[in-house]
């Protein structure tokens, strides 16, 4: 495993030199490197207009992948995901000469950062700049010039490896923020509708976003729901039932309810997403926990993977089921004047993405950090909201999952399938070989 | 009888949103002038349009972010082409994003607020269009910070008016921009002075401020549109403004609603002449227009948006191969075809190379129509630039009683076009009391046309760090005649007063 200044000397190119030991001296941590560049992509997630939840997954996925291999390639304990992942070729391996793991890990990221939030507004590429020459000359203090070059080779290399394979993915390109230019609702009384007043979100985000090729899971229709409860207007009905449970609990809502609402809302462009949220957790705790590099990456690379698949699997329901979204149905058959405490996101109800992804990542990160792993969430912290404490990846997925309920936007089927499918999908991610 | 002859006159009105012609007049104007800049002006570029000389003329006070701002004096011809002239005037300095008139120390002479990416410059207006700092001596403290908001009002028996201005982002803050929103700061005059500033925190990058009469109380609130690309934990906002008691934010339990949008500009205006006025937010996509949901004596504070309802969402481009979201900045309700219904313009541009964006976005001129509802006309008009608009002014550069229009660019020559018409019967009203705010900033003006009612709230600020300062333009429609009066700012109303269209009219209290 590599300590503080992970340095490596190789013979030869090839696989078999990758099993070298490390030369381990004390320098420049590569950790920082790796969490300085998520909090930066949080930000950009944030700040760049086309990253909608599944988009947002989807990045995580690569940058996860290319900080793993980055790592992986100099690193013997670290088994590489080619072939593991769909699609995903053997990736370039060191030359021979001494490396530096930060500046292999420094030369990926910047790379990768550039690439996928090249679309970033003006802000954001200055962040990105100034996140580039100041580790760029962190890393570069004190190392030789050939060690320096042959590492920054490396890790941009392994980074335009895994681009090019995420460009063929499906999702590579996103127009209109995700939005379809045009859209004609279903004739059907359970089909969804538009639900806001703004004229690009008339029609669903990313109703393609299914199909694209997955990273773990066989394809996007692997963890199959069942369907949510048949629609019916009749009151005693199942359906008519779950909407009364969102309507008389958004009338009787505690103010722990409505904070459970709003802490875990993550809005597009308003916050990270909910995948920006669970990445959130898992950065942080590298930081306050002193996690290893390679755990580090370990668990931000199956993290990013379980994420990006869990929303590939809930847009193939959502666009399978097409259900309309409690709004619609409570204005229509309950109360003309009710509104739901958050803002009802522009797709298809079921299943609930929050809760899926949730459920994916408390797989994932049950996995590699243990079952009743306590920690405090942070995420919302500098706008003002305090940290929440849980005592497990599972209640704060949970806890997720129930604040679409809470505010209003999701039936409660849809919050326990889609729970169930993240925990199925989180599996493929959970059972990759990694660690040795 | 006087009201017979008004109905009668509106009985043949101007044809529904007849569309007027404007002639870009940029070049043959004389009109040479840039905003530029990069990271510190991606927002910013104002215009002030006042009479700086007295000629009854508008002359143009122009940012200039990098280069210096400049005094453009007005030298057309009443009712004839532009024409303007470059002349020295004190205010040439650099790092200017914006400008606003008015006059602070009451003595008739406009008087103007630079907001700058620094230090912000009151500079008092000594007639012929010089200017001189004047900072120490009302001991207003400019500060340093990114300013890009400004708004005024005058406050009961104050001998100066209360300034709000708006400021951005930390200027320094390299690294990480988001969430480094600096203090807005209330400038509250203390005698014949300003006291140490009022910081209205929390702040959250606020590019459009404006004091308002929202409620029809004759209190005056601040209305703060704030940009959410950088805030934390921000929304739009509304400061209550008591005499003699520190600004107080309106929450939730008072009905305000959260909003999160790019704040970029305020436009107001009462659209339905029930004595609450109507806002438009700028924005990035959708653009707002906010409406009291419950307006009526009492009412709280809680908007619904009407902006897809009466065709103003202006999200995208209306022409053109480019049909990426748009980006909004300043906006202005006024008549441009004098058909006596409030017209809406609105800049349009790229922030800067944002390509989820729309880079060639046409400026909007909204046309209102009988139901309220307004049309696309700035390309049959002319005034569809794709140039990357920031600020502007609809004002009459000529004197013809017919809107001209200026717009700031980013990089790029700022525009000048000239109203050639056809445009309808028309009405400017100025005011005029003794003491202190000698023009009523804050006061109401109606102008009643038959059973038709326009309602004017006079204010200082909004738009996109952009103002004008001077009399109130309406279009009468074919009406030949007017009734005019004034709800003055302490609340007296005066006698309705008949005037006859096509002229200036003072009302003196």
């Amino acid at each position: 495993m590599m300590q503080r200044r992970g340095f490596l000397t190789l013979g030869a190119a090839g696989l078999a030199l990758a099993a070298l030991p490390a030369r381990a001296q004390t320098g420049v941590d590569p950790v920082p490197v790796l969490t300085n560049w998520y909090k930066l992509t949080l930000q950009l997630v944030r700040h760049t207009a086309t990253y909608s939840p599944p988009v947002a997954a989807r990045a995580f996925g690569y940058l996860g992948v290319i900080g793993y291999e980055s790592v992986a390639a100099c690193d013997p304990s670290l088994t590489s995901l080619a072939g593991q992942l769909n699609g995903l070729a053997p990736l370039p391996r060191p030359e021979a000469g001494a490396h530096d793991m930060a500046a292999v890990l420094q030369a990926a990221l910047s790379t990768a950062v550039a690439h996928f939030f090249s679309n970033t507004g003006p802000s954001g590429q200055r962040a990105k700049a100034t996140m580039t020459r100041t580790q760029d000359a962190r890393v570069a203090e004190g190392l030789a010039p050939d060690v320096l070059a042959r590492s920054t080779a490396l890790g941009q290399a392994i980074a335009a490896h895994v681009i090019a394979w995420a460009d063929a993915d499906g999702g590579a390109v996103i127009e209109n923020m995700g939005f379809p230019m045009t859209y004609v609702p279903k004739d059907d009384p359970s089909a969804w509708v538009p639900t806001s007043l703004i004229r690009q979100q008339q029609a669903p985000l990313l109703p393609g976003w299914g199909q694209i090729r997955p990273f773990a899971m066989p394809a996007g229709d692997t963890c199959a729901l069942p369907p949510p409860p048949a629609y019916s207007e009749e009151p005693g009905s199942a359906f008519h039932a779950e909407a009364m449970e969102v309507y008389t609990t958004s009338k009787s809502l505690t103010a722990e309810q409505k904070l459970i609402a709003r802490f875990w809302s993550d809005d597009p462009m308003l916050s990270s997403t909910p995948p920006g949220h669970w990445i959130f957790i898992a950065n942080d705790l590298i930081t306050r926990r002193g996690l290893s590099l390679s755990v580090s990456v370990d668990m931000m690379a199956r993290l990013g993977i379980g994420m990006a698949d869990a929303f590939i699997g809930c847009w193939q329901a959502k666009s399978e089921y097409n259900l309309l979204r409690p709004v619609t149905y409570i204005k229509r058959v309950i109360d003309p004047a009710w509104t739901p405490l958050i803002n009802t996101p522009p797709f298809p109800e079921y299943p609930s993405g929050h809760s899926t992804v949730s459920g994916a990542a408390a797989t994932v990160l049950t996995a590699v950090l243990g079952d009743g792993y306590a920690f405090d969430d942070h995420t919302h912290e500098r706008e003002g909201m305090a940290p929440r404490r849980y005592d497990s990846f599972w209640q704060a997925a949970d806890e997720a999952g129930i604040s679409r309920l809470y505010g209003g936007i999701h039936f409660r089927a849809a919050i326990e399938q889609g729970l169930a499918q993240g925990r199925c999908i989180g599996a493929f991610a959970a059972g990759l070989r990694t660690l040795s | 009888m006087r009201l017979a002859l008004a109905v009668l006159l509106l009985a043949t009105p101007a044809a529904a949103q007849d569309v007027p012609l404007f002639a870009e007049e940029t070049t043959s104007s004389g009109l040479a002038h840039q905003f530029t800049g990069e990271w510190e002006y991606m927002v910013g570029g104002g215009v002030a349009a006042f009479d700086c000389n007295a000629d009854a003329l508008p002359d143009l006070a122009l940012a200039g972010g990098t280069g210096k701002a400049v005094l453009m004096v007005n030298r057309s011809t009443p009712g004839g082409a532009l024409a303007f002239a470059p002349e020295p005037s004190g205010i040439e300095m650099e790092a200017v994003t914006g400008a606003y008139p008015i006059d602070i120390d009451s003595d008739g002479i406009t008087d103007l607020v630079l907001l700058r990416v620094g230090e912000n410059v009151v500079m008092r207006g000594l007639g012929d269009c010089r200017f001189e700092r004047a900072n120490e001596a009302w001991g207003l403290d400019g500060g340093d910070a990114w300013s890009t908001a400004l708004a005024a009002t005058w406050e009961a028996g104050a001998t100066l008016p209360t300034i709000a201005i708006g400021n951005y982002i930390n200027q320094r803050e390299e690294a990480y921009p988001w969430g480094s929103c600096t203090a807005n700061w209330l400038h509250r005059p203390e005698g014949d002075r300003y006291g140490a500033p009022i910081e209205l925190t929390p702040s959250h990058c606020a590019l459009s401020i404006l004091f308002t009469d929202w409620n029809g109380s004759g209190k005056k609130s601040l209305r703060v549109s704030n940009d959410r690309e950088y805030y934390e934990g921000g929304q739009e906002q509304m400061w209550h403004l008591e005499p003699g008691q520190p600004p107080r934010l309106y929450t939730e339990a008072e009905g305000w609603k959260r909003l999160r949008i790019w704040g970029m500009g305020i436009a107001s205006t009462d659209l339905d002449a029930d004595g609450y006025p109507e806002f438009y937010l700028t924005s990035m996509a959708d653009n707002k227009l906010q409406r009291l949901v419950a307006p009526g004596p009492g009412a709280t504070p809680d908007y619904t948006d009407i902006a897809w309802a009466r065709g103003v969402t202006a999200h995208r481009p209306f022409m053109g191969e480019d049909l990426r979201p748009s980006t909004g900045w300043h906006a202005q309700f006024a008549d441009v075809n004098n058909d006596a219904r409030a017209d809406l313009f609105v800049a349009k541009g790229n922030v800067w190379e944002m390509p989820d964006f729309a880079m060639a976005d046409p400026n909007n001129l909204l046309l209102q129509g009988v139901d309220g509802v307004f049309t696309e006309a700035a390309d049959r008009a002319g005034v569809a630039s794709i140039q990357p608009s920031r600020g502007g002014a609809v004002v009459d550069l000529n004197a013809d009683g017919a809107l001209d229009l200026v717009v700031v660019n980013r990089n790029a020559l700022a525009q000048v076009w000239r109203n050639t018409g056809p445009v309808g019967n028309w009405l400017t009203v100025a005011l005029s009391q003794p003491g202190p705010n000698p023009t009523a900033i804050g006061a109401w003006v109606e102008v009643r046309t038959g059973d038709h009612l326009q309602r004017h709230e006079i204010t200082v600020g909004g738009g996109h760090v952009s103002g004008i300062w001077g009399p109130q333009h309406f279009g009468l429609g074919q009406a030949s005649e007017a009734e005019v009066r004034v709800i003055w700012p302490d609340g007296s109303a005066s006698d309705w007063t008949r005037a006859q269209a096509n002229q200036p009219v003072t009302i003196t209290r």
